[in-house]
């Protein structure tokens, strides 16, 4: 049963639309700025990629504000669509009000309430189910959502992805010094770190057959995924890179397609030394000496945590529809390993190309998709 | 067919390996954290006393789990072996505790070793490294307290030949259990019982002890189904 792409959207930094976001990573824009939602002075850095217009510790979460934006231009949901939301802290800004408001009961059962108010604003009846797997969250919604249509369990369902800069998740990532003090500037020579960003984005999965039926075009396919854990630290990849190098492995098996029909990957690419290292070794391994393309695009709109996966699927896969793959942004001078790979100016692609995208987050987790 | 290979259950009182039938009762003589030293671990699991209590009932259960199974584990003899939790609540303790010491510091010190377990998948992640699983991890909730997701994602899961096995479970506060599900477990492999029979046990509800009693019922061919 192939898994087809039908519509998405994405609230990025950049603003709302993919072609927002597309046409900022072409020009080499970097939407992360100076952060004014919190004080930071305690922090490692300053600076994040926010979406403009959204209010801190109001009614409405920072991600419901983002979700409203994102689902009020959209055009509609099937009502029957299963539901799958990706995402590492949700509502987390809810709870900082509470604790902050000196409130000692703090609510159960948030994560139904979530779901359910992402199914009311998406259109849905369904109750949804809720996918964490760390910065790797989006990647294995996708997932499991292809999974859902190849079974037959499903012909119908709406990835859902979201997550926010707030002080809990920015204090944390400062705690562990994973914060670039400026900018992320994935695989560069002089990387120290991420920058966290927030986004907002969906897209919705058919079988072919049901997309056919409601005479959709489609914008892709998933053409297969692969998850993998690295087994070996909870904060830092492996060294060895095996955990990602199986999840690829899988990925492509998967998809029944070869290394030598990938045409472009879509790397996670965070900024860090550690993970960008990790992303190229495994490149290396699976590729061996030929050198794909590679690009990140969180040096544009930062690290958007549970939502990074989904954001840059659908950015993939309209790269496969144009043919060109946007530079790594804020990108000056490759480190040894990515050399040949990743490039500060556009390159085009061949037609017919598979996409690959990687993730990885926390925990070890890893995931690779293959997109066509 | 998809058999459940093993199940482990443990509360802050009593742990069972369920297959096996092996029910032992430790509040007599040992705490719950006194578990990590060599009742239910085939090794030493280095750092035990640094987890968050989600993760150590998690590991707990994962261990019994494997134990009931028959499964060897070795964390420098890695398997593709996935792990998918389920809670109602994600991290919602470790949230709190997190945000409430960084608010207690002035909003001047946050701790990495308390945001860690802010991530719902962390206790998973712990697990996967003491237990050398290297398969799909991932949490995944429909917002109640049930197996059902779990185990339908599990199943998928083999059938699609993303991994060879699949531990699912889930923990509430005080209590967690996993089971270990394979594709067609080679021959002369003993089992709990086949997935299609466990699904309308774990669909009615009910809690994780008497979950566990069905299945033995269903084993020895005594369940009223």
């Amino acid at each position: 049963m192939r898994v087809v792409a039908v519509s998405s959207e994405m609230l990025t930094p950049y603003g709302l639309g993919t072609d927002a976001c597309r046409d900022n990573l072409f020009a080499g824009q970097t939407a992360i700025s100076k952060l004014n939602r919190f004080d930071t002075s305690a922090f490692q850095s300053n600076y994040a990629a926010t979406i403009e217009g959204l209010k801190y510790h109001q009614k409405d979460s920072l991600v419901m504000q983002m979700l409203t934006a994102l689902f009020g231009k959209s055009a509609p949901i099937p009502a029957d669509a299963d539901l799958i939301v990706a995402t590492t802290k949700g509502e987390i800004d809810l709870l900082e009000k509470k604790i902050l408001q000196g409130q000692k009961h703090m609510f159960e059962n948030s994560q139904a309430a979530f779901l359910e108010k992402v199914a009311l604003l998406a259109g849905v009846n369904t109750k949804g189910t809720l996918i964490s797997a760390a910065c790797s969250s989006s990647a294995v919604g996708i997932a499991r959502a292809a999974a859902m249509i190849r079974s037959g369990r499903s012909d119908c369902v709406l990835v859902v992805a979201c997550d926010s800069v707030t002080e809990f998740v920015y204090s944390g990532f400062s705690s562990l010094m994973a914060l670039e003090k400026i900018s992320a500037m994935p695989f560069d020579k002089n990387r120290s770190g991420l920058s966290l960003g927030e986004a907002a984005a969906f897209v919705l999965l058919m079988s072919e057959q049901r997309a056919g039926k409601e005479k959709r075009e489609p914008l892709g396919e998933v053409l297969g995924w692969g998850l993998s854990d690295d087994a070996n630290h909870m904060t830092g990849p492996s060294r060895q890179s095996e955990g990602l190098i199986m999840a690829i492995g899988k990925a492509l098996s998967s998809a029944r397609a070869s290394e030598s029909e990938v045409g472009f990957i879509s790397a996670h690419g965070t900024g860090t030394v550690y993970n960008d290292a990790m992303e190229m070794r495994a490149f290396n391994s699976v590729f061996k000496d030929k050198k794909i393309p590679v690009y990140s695009i969180k040096g544009g709109i930062g690290h958007t945590m549970g939502a990074a996966g989904l954001v840059e699927m659908i950015i993939a896969l309209k790269v496969l529809r144009e043919g060109k793959i946007p530079p790594t942004v804020n990108l000056k001078e490759a480190d040894t390993e990515a050399e040949g790979w990743v490039s500060t100016e556009y390159r085009l692609i061949q037609k017919n190309s598979v996409a690959l995208m990687t993730n990885a987050g926390f925990g070890g987790i890893n995931s690779a998709l293959a997109l066509a | 067919m998809i058999a459940i290979r093993g199940m482990g259950w443990i509360n802050k009182e009593e742990y069972i390996c369920v297959r096996q039938n092996m029910p032992v009762s430790y509040k007599d003589f040992t705490s719950f954290d006194g578990l990590s030293r060599t009742d239910i671990f085939s090794y030493t699991f280095k750092n035990f006393g640094r987890l968050d209590e989600v993760s150590k009932l998690v590991c707990y259960a994962v261990a019994l789990a494997l134990k009931d199974a028959g499964e060897a584990y070795d964390s420098n003899r890695k398997k593709d072996m996935g792990l998918i939790g389920t809670n109602a609540d994600g991290s919602l303790q470790a949230d709190i505790d997190y945000f409430r010491d960084y608010i207690d510091s002035g909003r001047k010190l946050s701790r990495g070793n308390l945001f860690l377990y802010t991530l719902p998948s962390s206790p998973l992640g712990e697990a996967a490294i003491h237990f050398g699983l290297q398969g799909p991890v991932f949490y995944m909730s429909s917002g109640q307290t049930s197996l059902l997701p779990v185990v339908r994602a599990a199943s998928e899961m083999l059938m699609l030949g993303e991994t060879q096995a699949v531990l699912a479970g889930m923990n509430t506060e005080d209590q967690a259990a996993y089971i270990v599900l394979v594709k067609e477990p080679a021959l002369g492999q003993q089992v709990l019982c086949d997935v299609s029979e466990a699904l309308p046990v774990i669909e009615k509800g009910g809690s994780l002890r008497e979950m566990a009693e069905e299945f033995l019922l269903i084993k020895k061919g005594k369940h009223p189904k």
